[in-house]
């Protein structure tokens, strides 16, 4: 790693050679452990998932550990991208500890961007934390990002639909596909799922045994064509066209709002949906309430029992079907000239005690020993049952261009559109494997 | 109607003769800051630009600094890639259509003003510079809502129409009435833009002539095509050849209407394309290399004005 | 011109009703354009003032009334971001706007007033430097404003703002300076005006309604652009407006789009190009008439 470091000074100082400026924030690098300067770092968190009072924590024990001052900066998942692109390799500008989400991992782990951390791997964790995840953050047996928490995706429906018709919790996928499908009326979808929404809809390539890539003698391959990824394929098809209204072209919507009953119409525009588990915050009886920071009056969800329901997926062969694991990794940028300062902020990240924070706050922890922490309400046993079962995408070097260029929400709405599966997944294989072995 | 026709005639060869007796110090002077602003904003860009482009420079040379010299491949894989060639088409035709009727409509709205009265010109200014004033990013969420399948006003109000059946149309399910919805938004936006600067133009040319024109029993077409398009044709030609250059590479507005609709290869136009190439699937040899190709694209399109432009300086 | 001096007096002699009419005609055509036009920015508008329940119904509300409030913009300015927002935009626009008209105006100047070497490559190169597809260039942007030290500054965006924005400045201030005869100067300077003099007294003026026009074009420009923006302020203390708005979008998105939020965010991006848009309004619109060239 040094070497690299190394390396990458040198690219970053003949890229610069225009200047003779140090720049201000540059002369931290400059300066030897001891001074306080050098113990200033900054995190970029995704979004605002982490909640203030875990950032406070945060920032106050890095504090008490170090003496220093730990920066905590927001940044988008829809650009995030671009700036993780020009800043990791910036020894000047680099954020010191950066969250990634977790199908980027491997893209960003094998360009170099992140800190070997094989050596503190136990100390963090080791066995215990997700192991998804930790193979998304590892190349050749050394671990580079780590997990930082984990979400996952499960049934919510309507109680009251699914009785007046008669209807129960499925045990078996085929079961899902075939009542859902009957819920499905003109004004109502059975089951809203977007058909470009390939994040929800590989599932039931998960549940038939499929794959969307595998590593073969180092070579990664798609494999859409593997006739098991075809099974899964096909039924995703058969329920798009027969339980869902929603558009094929929709990959990124909101499906929640569809469970809750419309104040035009009084009725909600699905019966059943699949989402993150933080979505039971917005669905529910429309009632009023105080937002916390401005005391203004806004209109918000209470969940109800008696409307509301949760149920994992059930798989092929009942249990929980495999679903998308949503969450993110963590990892110490390669460029950072605060590597012990850094190291001391991921050891207040995986202490217990914040461990035990993320899951009060209903993020599945990255530490599976402190999974108790989510509580035993019927959303924490849905997100544990569902997140036991779960997948990651291909941990391939190339796997974000195949995401950042979109690739599979095209090829999820062209089946959803009523394409040939065979042919398309043929099509697209061709066009995946290259992309998923260059970086 | 010769006297008419002699005073832009005479305008237009004004520009052209212009006092060169100075010593050829002061306009390098006068130049100099934008030079040197351009040297340092674009310059470097540029030539990064071009020499990434003949290079295999992945996200990995991004953190390892390495980027093979590949020479001309990444223009042969453009060159012989089809798709690339149908965003190509279809950028062409997107920007050529928009382009065309921005002009059009804000040259009628020009002409509007003009042979409004003072309340209804002061309206039509208000509410275009309000348009106008939209925030790009504001500007697309609201229509980007407007045009929704469910709670669009668009289908509200077109279902309202009788015998048509609107009611969750949509418009950003197919690559043809996506790029409807998107050259609409583009023409709503540059519409203020080239109505107010060809309505600057409008009123240079003096009353005087257009009622002589009028005495002289020319109708209002005629009036328009002798006197008014030849008065206002250098302003017109800017804003075209500006329409033309912004509306091929269109880029936030189509991003923005693709998260909203489908990120599918089939509604990128060149913009988003590249930023797909580059940003998104970390090939920024690839990205250079078609952001040169635009450029050349842009240079051939806007060919007829530049050499007319150059013609006219040789004069 | 003079020939026609005497025909302007004709319209007096005929029927003044059938202008009217038509003027009024034209004028009611002209009002409902403009309301067509405006529809946007008044939905908007009408939708900040509606709560999120409101707006999530099928049936759109097109006026208020009785539900209106202001709370999704006492939500939305709460934490104080809005304003360090708006702060760097206002900064990064006054900057950009007054360094492009100075440096578009003397360039203008040049060629379209002077023969000098290399004035036709300088026109190619302007020309050339504004066709380049800018979503490929932020690398080399970022490595260069990073390279000097200016990441997250005012200056530092700027800089490339106004590059971005000064080849179509001097493009719109040249259209304007050809509009304006050499000869009416020269003549001023036969009448004793030193050329300084008769620049600032004759052309000058002539001018205003050009300098105005490109001064909007800069200012909308600079306000609205976010994808260098994206790169270049990364930092959450040094966002514009623009970034703002687009992570205050991003963010609702991720839970659930509060689009009377959204609406009020947008609406407040928008006031302050609107307020700035009715100072420069008198020479925008009326103000061009009396600047016009009368031959």
């Amino acid at each position: 790693m040094k070497k690299k470091l190394g390396a990458l000074a040198l690219i970053t100082a003949s890229a610069l050679a225009l200047t003779s400026c140090a720049g201000n924030g540059g002369g931290a690098s400059q300066l030897p452990d001891s001074d306080p300067e050098s113990k200033n770092i900054t995190l970029w968190l995704m979004g605002p998932d982490t909640p203030d009072t875990l950032r406070e924590y945060l920032t106050d024990e890095y504090k008490k550990a170090t003496g220093g001052k730990l920066t905590i900066e927001q940044q988008d998942w829809g650009d995030v991208v671009a700036k993780l692109t020009t800043s990791l390799p910036d020894e000047k500008n680099t954020p010191d500890v950066v969250e990634i989400g977790n199908t980027q991992s491997p893209t960003f782990t094998t360009a170099g961007a992140f800190t070997d951390l094989t050596d503190m791997y136990d100390e963090l964790g080791g066995e215990n934390l997700l192991q998804s995840f930790v193979e998304a953050g590892a190349v050749d047996g050394k671990n580079y990002a780590l997990p930082y928490y984990f979400g996952s995706r499960y049934n919510f429906y309507r109680k009251d639909i699914w009785a007046a018709q008669g209807k129960t919790v499925p045990t078996t996928l085929e079961e899902f596909n075939a009542t859902v499908a009957e819920l499905r009326t003109d004004d109502m979808s059975g089951f809203y799922l977007g058909g470009s929404d390939w994040r929800n809809a590989i599932s039931w390539v998960f549940a038939n045994g499929g794959e969307l890539a595998v590593q073969k003698d180092g070579e990664w391959e798609s494999t859409l064509s593997d006739p098991k990824t075809i099974e899964g394929l096909t039924q995703f098809q058969e329920l798009f066209k027969n339980a869902s209204n929603a558009p094929a072209t929709e990959y990124d919507s909101a499906p929640w709002v569809n469970l809750n009953n419309n104040d035009a119409t009084g009725k909600p525009e699905a019966a059943t949906i699949i989402a993150p588990g933080w979505a039971h915050w917005s669905i529910g009886d429309p009632v009023t309430v105080k937002d916390p920071e401005t005391g203004e009056d806004k209109p918000g969800a209470e969940w109800n029992d008696e409307t509301f329901g949760t149920f994992v997926l059930p798989g092929v062969d009942g249990g929980a079907a495999p679903v998308f694991a949503g969450g993110s990794n963590i990892a110490i940028s390669a460029a950072s000239t605060k590597q012990e300062a850094a190291k001391e902020l991921m050891r207040i990240i995986f202490s217990p005690e914040y461990q035990k924070m993320l899951g009060e706050s209903g993020m599945g922890p990255a530490n599976m020993e402190y999974t108790d922490s989510l509580g035993d309400d019927q959303f924490a046993q849905a997100l544990v049952e569902s997140a036991a079962n779960s997948k990651l995408t291909p941990a391939a070097p190339g796997w974000s261009a195949i995401e950042g260029k979109k690739i599979l929400e095209e090829f999820y709405g062209k089946i959803a559109a009523g394409g040939d599966v065979i042919e398309l997944a043929k099509e697209y294989d061709a066009k995946i494997t290259p992309l998923l072995n260059s970086n | 109607m010769t006297t008419v026709q002699a005073s832009p005639a005479e305008r237009d060869t004004a520009p052209a003769t212009p006092p060169t007796q100075r010593s050829s110090k002061v306009p390098h002077a006068l130049i100099l800051p934008a030079v040197i602003i351009l040297l340092i904003g674009m310059g470097y860009p540029l030539i990064w630009q071009i020499v990434t482009s003949t290079q295999k420079f992945g996200l990995s040379s991004q953190f390892s600094g390495v980027a093979p010299f590949v020479g001309i491949d990444n223009y042969v894989t453009l060159f012989t890639d089809p798709v690339i060639w149908a965003v190509v088409g279809r950028s062409l035709l997107f920007c050529i259509v928009t382009a065309a009727i921005t002009v059009i409509w804000g040259g009628l709205f020009a002409l509007l003003m003009k042979a409004a009265g003072k309340v209804g010109r002061l309206i039509l200014q208000i509410c275009l510079l309000l348009a106008w004033s939209m925030p790009v990013v504001a500007a697309m969420t609201v229509w980007i809502w407007l045009f929704d399948y469910r709670r669009g006003v668009v289908n509200y109000l077109l279902n309202m129409l009788p015998g048509v059946e609107m009611d969750r149309y949509n418009w950003l399910d197919t690559p043809g009435t996506f790029f409807l919805v998107a050259s609409i938004i583009v023409v709503w936006m540059s519409v203020p833009f080239v109505a107010f600067s060809l309505y600057a133009g409008l009123t240079q040319v003096s009353d005087e002539v257009m009622e002589a024109a009028q005495l002289d029993g020319s109708n209002g077409w005629q009036r328009v095509r002798f006197i008014i398009l030849p008065m206002i044709r250098p302003v017109l030609m800017i804003v075209l050849l500006l329409q033309l250059i912004w509306d091929l590479r269109v880029f936030a507005q189509i991003q923005m209407l693709q998260d909203a609709g489908s990120g599918a290869g089939e509604f990128d136009l060149l913009g988003t394309y590249i930023y797909k190439l580059g940003t998104g699937g970390g090939d920024f040899g690839m990205a250079s290399a078609v952001s040169i190709f635009v450029l050349a694209i842009t240079i051939a399109i806007s060919w007829y004005y530049v050499r007319s432009l150059l013609k006219e300086d040789e004069n | 011109m003079a020939t026609l001096a005497p025909t302007t007096q004709a319209p007096a002699r005929r029927p003044r009703d059938p202008r009217r009419i038509r003027r009024i005609l034209w004028s009611a055509v002209a009002i409902i354009a403009a309301l067509i036009w405006v529809f946007p920015v008044y939905w908007m508008v009408s939708s900040s003032l509606l709560p999120n329940r409101t707006l999530m119904s099928f049936i759109p509300t097109f006026f208020p009334g009785a539900e209106t409030t202001f709370a999704n913009y006492r939500n939305v300015v709460a934490d104080g971001s809005f304003f360090s927002a708006l702060g760097m935009s206002v900064s990064i626009t006054l900057i950009v706007v007054v360094c492009c008209l100075i440096f578009a105006f003397l360039a203008a100047i040049a060629i379209s007033r002077y023969k000098f070497r290399g004035r036709k490559s300088f026109v190619l190169a302007v020309l050339l430097v504004q066709m380049l597809p800018a979503e490929g260039l932020f690398i080399a942007q970022y490595k260069m404003i990073s390279s000097v030290g200016l990441l997250n500054s005012i200056i530092g965006v700027s800089v490339i703002y106004i590059a971005a924005v000064v080849p179509f400045t001097i493009w719109m201030l040249r259209g304007f300076v050809a509009g304006i005869p050499a000869e009416l100067e020269e003549a001023a300077m036969v009448d004793g005006l030193s050329r300084p003099q008769a620049f600032m007294r004759i052309t000058f003026p002539l001018l205003a309604p050009g300098l105005v026009a490109s001064g909007v074009f800069a200012f909308l420009q600079a306000w609205n652009e976010f994808t260098v923006a994206l790169v270049i302020l990364q930092s959450n203390s040094s966002q514009t407006l623009p970034l703002w708005l687009r992570g205050f979008i991003q963010n609702s998105a991720s839970r659930e789009i509060d689009w009377g939020q959204v609406m009020a965010s947008s609406t407040l991006v928008a006031v302050p190009v609107i307020i700035f848009f009715l100072i420069v309004q008198g020479r925008m619109t009326s103000g061009l008439v009396g600047g016009a060239v009368k031959g």
